[in-house]
């Protein structure tokens, strides 16, 4: 090779490169930031949201990323924040959230921690008296009842237990109309399961069962056998478990121990996830929990295996999470979100706006609902434990 | 109270008794290294547990049968017991109560991250002997692998007593225990004993972590504080530094904690097993078996 064409190589190759850098620099990243539990007992709530983030946005970025306000292409990246399911925690990761460039956040894990956090935001929009972090928050996991009520710039993508309950209670009446009884069993201390049960005994009621007798529990409770021998002694028809995989498996364990064996075995929504499997799936076999998430759709079976190729399970929570980065492309696409360091305020309000007008949005399981205080209509089915998975048993809204 | 609830009632403490056994296993833990070293390990359920976890691993070689995965527990407990004593005790000054409680606070908190860490804090599956055993006693059953707990429980006990009375070692760390300086100017290694106590204490760890885990049916990074609270209770009810006191205390307040359980629910039940530890913290201290003092 002669002098003169490593020259011309050296400035095609120069060229190039100078080319290749320009259109990284131009290349606008949009950042989305999660928070829940990544560490402490309910850790995998975090792992699986993160994973479920990250599997949405590599989803979004492969068809071209999302659109801003400007005309230009941007591409997601995501940041999880632990906040250890606890409320001060919490609290503090949204301010500091709230203090760089982002314009939304998702999160978080824990109801305790929902209904602290939504509370030092903004109450009503516009209310110069009320000095609360104006930032939007969408929730992905926190079940508890009627939390997006709390502040116009809090949401959520969870689904109603009210009408997850209302729907299996009348099922079952339907289907098994020789069942009278009830009895139930909750973990006391935690939020979820304790606020589940309450409706979970309500339904029953409504729909005419009788309801025998509660048992209560902790959530880091290890003996259950003075709680089952009151189970055993009620005889009742169905038993509804309100509790959070750890004490549902050893409830069942004790049940299976004594020979306690419901016409009908109920158990809470976040307890149709692989711990309950991993945890006593010969105990668990045949309960029957209602859950907005499993992989019966194509969209749905696509975003379980994109979220197991990120290190975590699709389940309810992680479905949501999913969902809701989709919701946010569409948003930011509608309300012209610029994303820049300038417009950090205007996009916040416009974020808060689109979300809060949105009427209907895609889910993985089909159209969910949006209400005029901020929560979702998702749709449902109930899933049953069998030979070591969960199965569809009904689809209610089919 | 009709005699379906007396039986009711009976059962339930019986239960209790029983499912105190795991409590005992760890209360001779924190007992024993008191004992020697005059210090409160509180990472020692935390270590129970994680050796427990440990010991799971060898199902990921073989399907290995429970008395093997017990074992493997033991032996992950001596070691994770020699290495909460190379991280909390053995660069800590001891002179100092404070240091080294903290250092241990410090320890529980580790080991409770590292294995939410490990698992994600799922819970898992644990193997269990007789599990499928119950005794019937008239209207009452006892569970056979309760029933194993206890035995082993006793067992541990009579090792460990053997062990503190029958041989040099324990004769050397009954002499660290009441006299470390004349044990020093004798000759024996305070950090030999001090180690080898670690040691022992952490198989007997081992051993409790697998009992727990194998009489709950399951293992969650859940249990490590509830498990460091009731070890710490048995220890001051059984009297700090006594074996047989641990282990009586242990299926005391397993039996107490179903009997409130039974007569209080579940929200009132801990409140009285607190009140039982403060009614022994005023007027007996020392314990059910309170130890003779040293002439230190």
């Amino acid at each position: 090779m002669t002098k003169l064409n490593i020259a011309i190589a050296a400035i095609v190759g120069g060229a190039a490169l100078a080319v290749c850098g320009a259109a990284l620099a131009q290349e606008r990243t949009v950042k989305i930031t999660g928070f829940g539990a990544k560490s402490g007992v309910v850790r995998v709530f975090g792992v699986n949201s993160e994973a479920a983030m990250k599997a949405a946005a590599e989803e979004i970025n492969k068809t071209g990323g999302v659109t801003l306000g400007d005309g230009s292409k941007a591409k997601f990246t995501v940041e999880f924040l632990d906040d250890r399911c606890n409320a001060e925690e919490g609290i503090s990761v949204v301010r500091r959230i709230a203090s760089s460039d982002a314009f939304v956040a998702i999160g978080p894990t824990c109801s305790n921690v929902a209904e602290s956090l939504f509370g030092i935001l903004q109450k009503k929009v516009g209310d110069a008296s009320d000095s609360g972090l104006q930032f939007p928050i969408i929730a992905d996991v926190a079940a508890k009842g009627g939390l997006a009520k709390i502040s116009e710039w809090s949401f959520r993508n969870v689904p109603s237990e009210l009408e997850m309950y209302k729907s299996l209670m009348g099922w079952i009446k339907t289907q098994h109309p020789d069942l009278k009884t009830i009895y139930g069993g909750v973990e006391k201390d935690f939020a979820h399961s304790n606020a589940t049960y309450g409706v979970m005994k309500a339904q029953a009621e409504g729909n005419g069962f009788q309801v025998l007798g509660t048992s209560e529990w902790l959530l880091n409770d290890t003996t259950f056998s003075t709680q089952v021998r009151d189970m055993k002694r009620a005889n009742a028809d169905i038993v509804a478990i309100s509790a959070h995989p750890f004490t549902t498996c050893g409830v069942l364990k004790e049940m299976d121990r004594q020979g306690v064996k419901p016409k009908i075995l109920i158990g809470l929504t976040s307890s149709s996830s692989i711990e309950t499997l991993q945890g006593c799936a010969k105990q668990a076999e045949g309960i029957i929990i209602p859950t907005s998430f499993a992989p019966v759709t194509p969209e749905a079976k696509k975003a379980a295996e994109q979220v197991a190729k990120f290190g975590g399970s699709a389940d309810l929570h992680s479905a949501a999470t999913y969902e809701i980065m989709f919701m946010f492309k569409d948003v930011i696409e509608q309300q012209k979100i610029m994303a820049r360091a300038d417009t950090v305020e205007a996009d916040r309000n416009k974020m808060r706006q689109g979300l809060a007008a949105l009427k209907e949005t895609s889910g993985l399981l089909g159209k969910i609902g949006r209400t005029t205080d901020r929560e979702a209509i998702k749709p449902f089915l109930f899933v049953q434990a069998k030979d070591g998975s969960w199965q569809v048993l009904h689809k209610p809204s089919s | 109270m009709n005699l379906l609830d007396l039986i009711d009632a009976v059962q339930s403490v019986a239960d209790g008794i029983l499912f105190g056994s795991t409590y005992a296993l760890l209360g001779i833990g924190f007992t024993l290294i008191f004992g020697v070293m005059h210090k409160i390990n509180l990472s020692y359920a935390a270590a129970s547990i994680g050796a427990a976890y440990a010991s799971l691993l060898i199902l990921t070689v073989i399907k290995a049968p429970a008395i093997l995965v017990f074992l493997t527990a033991a032996a992950a407990g001596g070691i994770i017991g020699y290495l909460v004593y190379l991280v909390g005790f053995k660069f800590i000054p001891l002179a100092n109560p404070l240091a080294t409680l903290m250092s241990t606070i410090g320890l529980l908190l580790l080991i409770d991250e590292i294995i939410v860490h490990m698992t994600a804090g799922v819970p898992l599956n644990y193997p269990a002997l007789f599990s499928d055993v119950t005794i019937h006693v008239g209207p009452f059953s006892l569970r056979g692998d309760l029933m194993f707990v206890f035995a082993l429980g006793c067992i541990c006990m009579v090792v460990l007593l053997l062990v503190l009375y029958r041989t040099r070692l324990g004769l050397a760390t009954r002499a660290v225990s009441q006299q470390p300086t004349a044990s020093k100017l004798c000759g024996i290694s305070t950090t030999r004993v001090n180690v080898l106590t670690f040691v022992i204490t952490g198989v007997v760890g081992g051993i409790a972590g697998a009992m727990t885990g194998a009489a709950i049916g399951m293992l969650s990074p859940l249990l490590a504080l509830p498990l460091t609270v009731k070890g710490l209770i048995v220890t001051v009810i059984g009297g700090l530094g006594s074996i047989p006191g641990a282990i009586i205390a242990g299926l005391v307040v397993g039996g107490l904690e179903n009997a409130f359980q039974f007569f209080r629910g579940v929200s009132e039940r801990d409140l009285y097993i607190m009140l039982l530890l403060f009614a022994f913290l005023v007027f007996r201290p020392g314990g059910i078996f309170a130890m003779p003092a040293g002439r230190d």
